[in-house]
């Protein structure tokens, strides 16, 4: 599972899906690896047009990143050399950042769902669908 | 003519091998290549399949159809989640300048997605008429996976229905479009005129006749 994915799933459960609480996920027990790929700086910043910033702050700090600025950066551009270290680094965290084995737990409901051989697993125990 | 990506390795006792639906959907995202490209032109946007089996139609997409995209791969079955990661990874080339990011997760439907964030959906559902809509399997290795992948419950319709009553909370209220599979038993054309009801503009955009099958695909968006 890739960090950027963490940006687009919430909790399953109905019950859930009005909380604000049921994203983004809580990601415990997490290992990770980095998996490198082709670096393409106008693709990142188009990118970061459409992300939620609270939450990959959220998930970067389950997994033990605190580095992140607590606002989106804006007006990045691909040719400004400041702005090229900031693009590296979001790549380098969003895209390359695999989560091969975890937990992610809802904070509405409690429930926990497993990341394993690098995919979440978000289907329900009878009782919750 | 797009090349048609190659898959290797799979176990079809587990896993949707690619046949005529896939290959009538292949040929309509090829057709819909312009109408795509300029509908997300200079945007990264959110392209999701729903039931990838082999990830032969995610891999077409993102190689093929909207390179700059993040593609996410849906599946309730484990072994084709982890089967369309590996027909990605055999298809794209390093160094491919737009390659955009792919990913993939175990989920039903879209339950686990966060509301109207999707740009473009690709749905080749289980759209046999059944009895009923099989149970999922508990073990990973159990064949049965390949009915979950089939059959669709009454008029084959069943799990459909599911996504396109919720198809307003799913797709991106300002670009969203979905492209999704028919047979001629799933009564299309009723299904077509009851969304249209609902505000949407229904546009058949493929269709064949594929052995005793009649297949087409209908274009979802407001």
């Amino acid at each position: 599972m890739k960090f950027l994915t963490t940006n687009f799933v919430k909790c399953a459960v109905k019950s859930c899906s009005a909380s604000q609480d049921s994203f983004p996920l809580k990601y415990s027990e997490c290992q990770l690896a980095k998996e490198e790929s082709e670096y393409n700086p106008d693709f990142v910043c188009h990118m970061l047009e459409r992300l939620d910033w609270d939450a990959i702050v959220k998930v970067a700090a389950d997994l033990g990143n605190t580095s992140i600025p607590p606002q989106k950066p804006e007006g990045l551009d691909p040719i400004m050399e400041d702005d090229q270290a900031i693009l590296r680094d979001l790549h380098s965290l969003l895209v390359e950042t695999v989560i091969l084995e975890g937990k992610m737990t809802c904070s509405s409901c409690g429930h926990i769902y497993h990341i394993k051989n690098s995919i979440p697993n978000f289907l329900l125990p009878p009782h919750l669908v | 003519m797009l090349p048609t990506p190659d898959v290797k390795d799979v176990d079809y006792d587990l896993v949707y091998e690619p046949s005529e639906d896939t290959f009538l959907l292949l040929d309509t995202l090829e057709d819909e290549q312009k109408y795509i490209r300029e509908k997300f032109a200079g945007k990264v946007p959110l392209a999701v399949e729903v039931g990838v089996g082999t990830g032969i139609v995610s891999t077409f997409m993102q190689k093929h159809i909207l390179p700059s995209s993040i593609l996410v791969g849906i599946d309730v079955n484990p072994n084709a989640c982890a089967t369309m990661i590996r027909t990605m990874q055999q298809n794209m080339n390093a160094g491919d300048e737009d390659a955009g990011i792919s990913d993939t997760v175990q989920m039903s439907l879209l339950s686990g997605f966060r509301d109207k964030c999707v740009d473009l959906l690709v749905f080749n559902p289980p759209y046999v008429p059944a009895e009923s809509v099989p149970d999922l399997p508990v073990s990973v290795s159990d064949s049965s996976w390949l009915e979950v992948a089939l059959d669709g419950g009454e008029d084959g319709m069943a799990v459909t229905w599911e996504l396109l009553h919720n198809l307003d909370d799913i797709l991106s209220p300002a670009s969203g479009v979905a492209y999704i599979l028919f047979c001629a038993r799933n009564k299309p054309d009723q299904i077509a005129s009851t969304m249209r009801q609902k505000g949407w503009k229904v546009n058949t955009v493929g269709h064949r006749k594929a052995g005793w099958e009649v297949l087409s695909i209908l274009r979802f968006t407001k």
